[in-house]
């Protein structure tokens, strides 16, 4: 599928981070293995995080993951 | 900066600067100047800038993605160069009559598309990184 087809993701990674007695954005990464960059690109919709990292992500907040990120086709 | 986008800097930079001062070198050494070339040892360096530092993290998924992404179009374009250069050499010593490709034109190529591979990378790379900045 050409790149720009592709279906983004949009998440609330920033406002559970902040609500989480204002967790930085350097302690999120630690607990689920990524750089701070990564959570920075994550949190701006830049970057589309793998399952994996999805899941970690939401076990951190103790969410599902389908209420951190949902798709958005209408992107496309 | 993370450590891959420093890597990727230093590949484009240290790519460009050995095809410059290569190029430069031409007139006063000739084919010599491919000893410019010599500069991509640089590259190695680029391993201090991926060395552990303590429990956290330095390359991660976001990072592999963006590298073997800038990986294979580096590679490819290194590969198109090489053929295309080939094809041209080709046609040029058949109908020049030549019926020979000089060693210092194969040098040259195989050094150049050395620089080619690394530097695209670099920049594929760094061009990646700065959209997802832009884009955050």
């Amino acid at each position: 599928m050409p790149r720009k087809m592709e279906p983004t993701l949009r998440n609330c990674v920033r406002e559970l981070r902040t609500a989480k007695a204002g967790m930085t954005q350097q302690e999120l990464a630690d607990q689920v293995g990524v750089t701070r960059q990564t959570i920075i690109a994550l949190e701006g919709g830049a970057y589309t995080p793998s399952l994996a990292l999805a899941l970690r992500i939401a076990r951190v907040f103790g969410k599902a993951t389908d209420d951190i990120f949902q798709l958005d086709e209408s992107s496309r | 900066m993370n450590a891959m986008e420093k890597v990727a800097w230093t590949e484009l930079v240290v790519s460009v600067s050995a095809v410059g001062v290569a190029t430069l070198l031409i007139p006063w050494l000739g084919n010599g100047a491919t000893g410019a070339f010599g500069l991509l040892g640089f590259l190695g360096l680029c391993v201090v800038f991926v060395r552990r530092r303590g429990n956290r993290v330095v390359v991660d998924e976001r990072d592999r993605e963006i590298e073997a992404h800038a990986t294979r179009i580096g590679v490819g374009v290194a590969w198109m160069t090489l053929f295309t250069a080939l094809i041209v050499a080709t046609l040029w010593a058949n109908y020049s009559h030549a019926n020979a490709v000089s060693t210092g034109f194969l040098n040259w190529l195989l050094w150049v598309q050395f620089a080619t591979c690394y530097g695209i990378k670099g920049l594929v790379a760094v061009l990646m990184y700065r959209r997802q900045q832009r884009a955050a």
